[in-house]
């Protein structure tokens, strides 16, 4: 899923400073699931933009809503903004991209879209995917180089590493978690040399549309 | 807020609901279904008007009942497997001496009039409910006063007057009519009552003491238990000789053993057929009166009351070998070789109760109790219907009142067609079983608080209640006991998304997940902490009583009429220290955890008028949720950081303090 974390306040604030009247609009998928942008934490900014708006003796109203999902049409349809002059929202990029697409307001976004992740526990997170649109986890023991590699790089390790660890300080070196589980599973690659990424592959797919097929997409 | 329902919405798999009607094992077992851990939430957050309304959304006698009533509940309490149960029905009490109680507001008024027979908790709960339907209602009683036994059969040193005018002001409130020492049958005739009402309700219990057919019982030194509670209770000093012997085995001769010894009996002896371990008294009532000096004789059954000349000079009695026969049907054996005389001035037989109610004109039973159908509860005469002790026979007072609620929904229901009520106390529940094996480790054991009582010596001598009520910091620990058992986690698979946060901060695997990604709660594992409730970002999960709206209404409520500088605390309910702010006006509201008090909630508050929000945290060492803290602690910095970005850190504080006086209550 998509990881996101609520923007800091102070960031959040001038953003909407010059509103009267802002919608804030959860996502209860994603960012639901990152404990970033559900009904409760909607509530909370909610209440927390208001208490800073009365606080200083301003008027700006701010009430709240959450969609099933912000990046579907269908979801957004439900979506009542009228009597609104903006929408903060707490959906990941995608979320607040479409909303902005499918109104005519200023759309804000109150969260920092972090990557692709999975669930390690409580309130924790790991970035596994950067939807590069050509995957090579299957050369990689399921270990993504340019996500979990500071540089992604796609053949390493490269120099910095020192036992195991990124010259970074706070990751495990992924070309050394790489070798590790390939050599495990009795496939080691340490002589041969990947291919360079094809960057195109992203940079050249701005949309996906599997009615029009696999050919004229790529 | 409006949510978008989920794709699961609409999905049959509804796991989690197919529990949502399961009650507390005290409650299941109530007669009249208190909500009782909804009312022991309340009091331990010290919220007692919340507490008494909720007893008297089902028991319009919660005073009576907070100092008389049996306690089914207590039996079923699901701490009974780990230490001691909870004193439900003390904290009853507490609920109704330290709470205030509302004024009820009735129903329009139907046009419809009733005429209920007999003040006693029978009578009272259906003239009660009827006058809340919009009734109106008249209570006619033989006796100078209303209460019934409640008043003339009970003694004051477990009811006291004032305990019984409190519930009885409550409900004449209502506008009930009461019209005392009138005898229907005989001032009054049913014929005529059916003239004044659309319904005539007999509730006149058994008034009636039975004695035992031997030579002797017609002397005059032998008294009968009713009229000689009903003396003694009008404050009259009916004649005793020295040396009473109380005839019977059940509360009612402890009631009239106990009486005797304060009306200055020296020597006060209970003779009962039964073994001590059959009598149907109470085991607290016999320790009690041993207590007071009682001597309890079982296994003996009396063949004649000895009188001389001055009269009657003691009890004649022979070894009683087995009271019930291999059916459990009553057939006493007695060993007639093995013979007893109990010294004796005067001989009190309270060997049970009849009704007395031939002079009414009604199909009576072989015992003379009323006949009544048991689908309408309709008596044989037309409109009038019959309930309490003079249709079941002797029972507890919580019976009669669920008998009162019963008569009512049916007058109620043939009346007006309204048949809402009676379906809702047809309305099942499944009980919560018993704490599993793999919980009982991780509740901690605590002592029940004993209520203060009077010293027997001193109890002895007058009718002084000896129950002294808990304080309301007693009544809260005492309350804090409860598991909760049934409030804990409601989930709402509507707006569930399934982010499984619930099943990773609850230490007792009470969410699971089933096929298909859906989570639902397992009961008997939930200790209702709110770890869950406070973390789900879908705001799926409530606690009873604590959702987010209603914990924004009590917010309100603590802080109306707050002034410029006013401190809103929320304090735990594991700690009764207050912090100390000086120059503020401090306002307090106690949460069973702090978890319980949302980021939401505070800022809330803040914006509601309070200068500043102090959260005052338990310590460890009492803390009821332990995996709680770092929740809190989180939840903390989460606000402190929040409030410091928007230029507001002086407004929210977190204190922790050990309070000295819990650590002997724990």
């Amino acid at each position: 899923m998509i990881v996101v974390r609520l923007k800091p306040l102070a960031e959040i604030c001038p953003m909407v400073a010059h509103h009267h009247r802002v919608l804030v609009v959860g996502c209860n998928t994603c960012a639901a699931v990152s404990l970033a942008g559900g009904e409760k934490e909607v509530e909370t900014l909610v209440a927390a933009l208001s208490l800073a708006s009365s606080a200083k003796h301003e008027t700006a109203q701010f009430e709240g809503d959450v969609v099933q999902r912000q990046c579907e049409p269908e979801f957004l349809e439900d979506l009542d903004a009228s009597g609104y002059d903006a929408i903060l929202s707490m959906g990941c990029g995608a979320g607040v991209a479409f909303i902005a697409e499918n109104c005519q307001l200023p759309v804000y976004p109150a969260l920092d879209t972090m990557f692709i992740g999975v669930s390690k526990g409580f309130g924790s997170w790991q970035a596994e995917c950067s939807a590069c649109g050509s995957c090579v986890l299957g050369e990689t023991a399921g270990i993504c180089p340019i996500t979990r590699c500071a540089k992604g790089i796609m053949n390493g390790p490269c120099g910095g590493v020192q036992d195991g660890v990124c010259e970074l300080g706070d990751r495990d070196c992924a070309w050394v978690l790489i070798h590790d589980r390939l050599a495990a599973q009795g496939r080691d690659k340490a002589c041969s040399i990947g291919d360079p990424k094809d960057n195109a592959a992203k940079t050249l797919c701005p949309e996906w549309d599997m009615n029009k097929g696999h050919g004229e997409s790529r | 807020m409006r949510t978008v329902p989920t794709a699961s919405a609409n999905d049959t798999l509804a796991f989690g609901s197919e529990r949502q009607r399961v009650y507390a094992p005290c409650r299941a077992k109530c007669p009249v279904y208190i909500d009782v851990p909804g009312y022991l939430m309340a009091i331990a957050e010290g919220r007692y008007t919340d507490a008494l309304e909720t007893v008297l959304e089902r028991n319009p006698l919660p005073s009576v009942c907070g100092r008389v009533c049996l306690r089914p509940c207590e039996a079923g309490c699901r701490r009974c497997n780990l230490d001691e149960p909870i004193a439900i029905a003390q904290l009853k009490r507490a609920a109704a001496d330290f709470g205030a109680y509302p004024s009820p507001v009735p129903l329009a008024r139907l046009g419809f009039s009733a005429g209920v027979v007999g003040g006693g908790p029978a009578g009272l709960t259906a003239a009660y409910d009827l006058a809340m339907a919009g009734f109106l209602v008249t209570i006619y009683d033989a006796k100078p006063k209303l209460g019934g036994m409640l008043r003339y059969g009970i003694p004051n040193y477990r009811l006291p007057d004032y305990a019984l005018d409190k519930d009885l002001d409550y409900i004449l409130s209502l506008g009930i009519e009461v019209e005392t020492d009138v005898s229907i049958g005989t001032d009054v005739t049913v014929a005529e009552l059916r003239m004044r009402h659309d319904a005539v309700v007999v509730t006149t219990g058994l008034q009636g003491s039975r004695a035992l057919p031997i030579p002797g019982a017609d002397a005059p030194q032998v008294l009968a238990a009713l009229s000689f509670l009903a003396a003694a209770a009008c404050g009259e000093r009916p004649a005793l000789g020295a040396k009473v012997v109380v005839v019977g085995g059940g509360n009612v001769a402890m009631d009239v053993a106990r009486t005797a010894r304060r009306l200055g009996a020296r020597e006060v002896q209970v003779v009962c057929l039964e073994s001590s371990e059959e009598m149907p008294a109470s085991a607290d009532e016999v320790w009690e009166a041993r207590q007071e000096g009682i001597k309890v004789d079982c296994s003996w059954g009396p063949t004649e009351v000895a009188t001389e000349e001055d009269g009657v000079c003691g009890l004649d009695a022979r070894r009683c070998t087995a009271v019930f026969d291999s059916q459990r049907r009553f057939a006493p054996q007695f060993d007639e070789s093995e013979t007893i005389r109990f010294a004796a001035d005067t001989v009190i037989f309270a060997t049970g109760q009849s009704a007395d109610v031939a002079a009414l004109g009604l199909e009576l039973t072989p015992r003379g109790g009323i006949v009544i159908d048991a689908d309408t509860m309709r008596a044989s005469e037309p409109g009038v219907y019959a309930a309490g002790d003079v249709v079941n026979g002797p029972t507890k007072v919580i019976d009669a009142i669920a008998d009162g609620h019963k008569v009512a929904a049916y007058v109620i229901r043939d009346l007006t067609q309204d048949t809402s009520r009676l379906e809702q106390l047809a309305e099942g529940a499944e009980a919560l079983g018993s704490v599993p094996d793999s919980m009982k480790s991780k509740i901690e054991p605590k002592r029940r608080i004993q209520m203060e009582k009077l010293e027997f010596y001193e109890a002895v001598r007058n009718f002084e209640e000896i129950e002294q009520g808990y304080t309301e910091y007693e009544a809260a620990r005492e309350a804090q006991r409860c598991l909760g058992c049934a409030t804990g986690a409601r989930l709402s698979h509507e707006k569930c998304a399934s982010c499984l946060t619930c099943m990773r901060v609850c230490p007792h695997h009470a969410p699971m997940v089933k096929a298909g990604g859906f989570l639902y709660f397992d009961a008997d594992m939930c200790h209702a902490c709110g770890a869950c409730a406070s973390q789900c970002p879908a705001q799926a999960i409530s606690l009873e009583g604590h959702s987010e709206e209603e914990m924004g209404i009590r917010t309100q409520r603590a802080l109306e009429g707050a002034g410029e500088d006013t401190t809103l605390v929320f304090a735990c309910g594991c700690t009764p220290s207050r912090p100390d702010m000086p120059g503020s006006e401090v306002r307090t509201m106690t949460t069973t955890c702090l978890l319980r008090a949302s980021e939401t909630t505070v800022l809330k508050a803040l914006q509601s008028g309070a200068a500043r929000v102090v959260f005052a945290g338990c310590v460890e060492a009492t803390c009821r949720y332990p995996h709680a803290r770092v929740l809190v602690e989180q939840r903390v910095s989460l606000l402190k950081d929040m409030l410091g970005q928007l230029g507001l850190e002086d407004r929210f504080i977190a204190t922790t303090e050990a309070p000295e006086e819990d650590v002997h209550l724990r």
